[in-house]
């Protein structure tokens, strides 16, 4: 009896993985098909629709590298005069408040909104509702402290508000500090996974490009009717993606409107990144599955999508739980079906490697990037992979300990920026 | 194409459809299902890459004899395994087989594609 639950439950994992391989397998072909046309949309660029735009950098302790954005803010090409750069102290102990303040006296359309210790410290959403009082913009953009955008990054983004059903947008977010060390490098190819391909095939598929929270805008009149950020989610860019489509809006990527982010430098910020993005994410499962399926402002296509989506950080659980019924139930005389999906195991493993790109995907956007060195990288993402494991089983048990005890337990574990990416901007 | 690329690409195409029935009747199934997994991936995703064609189909041999040999030298290490410590280590070479075949997929494709990449940068830079 036992047993023939343990075959069901293998069956049921095996059934997953080839949904979750097949949708990336579908996704590299999608890019790769797309790479050998011509850009169709090149009149695009000659759209001039030039909204008020407000830009949110939320900022606590980031000394080292709010410079660099704000500096850079100053060089982009949209109006200044339809431009609102909003940078949120969120109560920092640092020079912050001070560095954006030197900023705001000289560039008008600088506002500093510092947040006092009280109010402080409850996370990104908080701080960017904080933030968000003060946006007059037409369109509200949100860009991480440690971002070094495009100089026409704006125009790139602005352009997909045309469309109404449009209600947010996401633009590439490629890797500043990629040559630093092994972890920076490996982060550059899931980068590369996620961004190149991943969020392009859903783009062009009509599925659900994410928001990443960062790099991206959203229509101030659907931001208002969906109350902002949601705070007690550690992921609220999964949140809002959701929120969007549910509203019945599109999110568009715009893969060519690049910004560059400084990486996560060590193991252990690596750690405590996508330990947040995995509860993060895991919330947003528990509050979105049934919505979305039930939802009648999504196609059947996106439903599927946003399913696979939403729960994509289940799977490195999954994958670990499939060891664990697979090798007795290998040990115990295994049935020909057995051998075969054993058989299949280390593409399944290598299906969830990083952020949940396999590596035929990896490898295929790497090699449409140009990225040739990286390539001879790609077979020690399995450490990525193998230590996203522990990160997303604590991540699930957390967040069922926090359920049962009914306990909110969202600490925002802030990522630490080093400014090393200053070293590879070419001025 | 030249005639001479034509008897290398026939020349290739009868290796691999070679190194599949040999790893069928010399090796095991579970191999033979490694190299057809193998082979989708290789040809459906990189052969629409730029390069040649004559590059991509020697790359697809040479990754069927490597995994047909390395399957191979699996099975005659689980042999030996077992004569000299007896059944359960047949059970410890199943277990590990995948991951064994997880390395020189993952390796060969990387480095395969770091060629095509580099054939393709040496073409551009000689025009």
């Amino acid at each position: 009896m036992i047993a023939e639950i343990l075959k069901a439950l293998f069956i049921l994992l095996t059934v997953l993985m080839i949904a979750y391989l097949g949708r990336h397998y579908i996704f590299t072909l999608t890019v790769l098909k797309n790479s050998q046309k011509r850009k169709k949309d090149a009149n695009a660029e000659n759209i001039v629709y030039q909204p008020f735009v407000s830009i949110l950098i939320p900022a606590r302790n980031e000394e080292r590298v709010i410079g660099r954005i704000l500096q850079r803010m100053t060089k982009l090409t949209y109006p200044k005069d339809k431009t609102q750069i909003i940078v949120i102290n969120d109560g920092s102990t640092d020079n912050t408040g001070i560095i954006a303040e030197e900023y705001a006296k000289v560039q008008s359309h600088i506002t500093v909104v510092h947040r006092n210790k009280e109010e402080a410290g409850n996370g990104k959403a908080a701080a960017l509702n904080a933030g968000f009082k003060y946006a007059k913009g037409e369109i509200v953009f949100c860009f991480d402290a440690d971002y070094y955008p495009q100089r026409n990054i704006l125009e790139k983004l602005v352009k997909e508000f045309t469309d109404p059903k449009v209600g947010a947008v996401q633009g590439r977010v490629v890797v500043l500090n990629e040559p630093q060390n092994m972890v920076t490098r490996l982060v550059t190819l899931e980068r590369i996974g996620g961004y190149r391909v991943d969020q392009k095939a859903r783009d062009s598929l009509g599925l659900i490009p994410q928001f990443g929270g960062t790099v991206g805008g959203l229509r101030r009149s659907l931001l208002e009717c969906l109350g902002g950020w949601d705070e007690s989610i550690l992921a609220e860019d999964t949140d809002l993606t959701f929120r969007v489509y549910l509203a019945g809006y599109r999110i568009r990527y715009v893969y060519d409107a690049e910004c560059y982010e400084e990486a996560v430098e060590s193991w252990r910020a690596y750690w405590r990144q996508r330990y947040r993005w995995a509860k993060g994410h895991m919330q947003c499962a528990f509050k979105y599955m049934f919505k979305i399926l039930k939802s009648g402002n999504l196609t059947l296509k996106e439903k599927i999508d946003g399913s696979l989506l939403l729960n994509v950080y289940f799977m490195p659980i999954f994958v670990l739980f499939s060891w664990i019924i697979g090798i007795p139930l290998f040990l115990s005389h295994p049935p020909q079906w057995l051998s075969i999906s054993w058989a299949f195991m280390p593409i399944f493993l290598y299906s969830f490697v990083g952020n949940f790109a396999p590596f035929f995907e990896v490898g295929i956007g790497a090699y449409l990037d140009g990225r040739n060195r990286a390539l001879w990288l790609i077979p020690l993402l399995i450490f990525a992979f193998l230590y996203n494991i522990p990160i997303c089983t604590k991540a699930l048990l957390d967040l069922a300990v926090s359920k049962i005890t009914r306990k909110k337990n969202n600490y925002w574990a802030k990522t630490y920026h080093s400014g090393n990416g200053n070293t590879y901007i070419i001025n | 194409m030249k005639r001479s690329d034509y008897l290398i690409l026939s020349f290739s195409i009868t290796g691999i459809i070679f190194c599949i029935l040999l790893s069928y009747i010399f090796i095991n199934k579970e191999s033979t299902f490694i190299l057809a997994v193998f082979n989708l991936l290789f040809i459906t995703l990189t052969f629409p890459l730029d390069g040649k064609l004559i590059y991509k189909t020697c790359l697809l041999l040479l990754g069927n004899i490597v995994g047909a040999f390395l399957n191979y030298f699996f099975l005659l290490f689980t042999f030996l395994g077992i004569y000299c410590l007896g059944e359960f280590f047949n059970i410890i070479c199943a277990i590990l087989n995948p991951f064994a075949n997880l390395v020189w997929i993952v390796s060969f494709w990387s480095i395969s594609l770091a060629f095509l990449a580099n054939s393709k940068k040496e073409g551009k830079d000689k025009i």
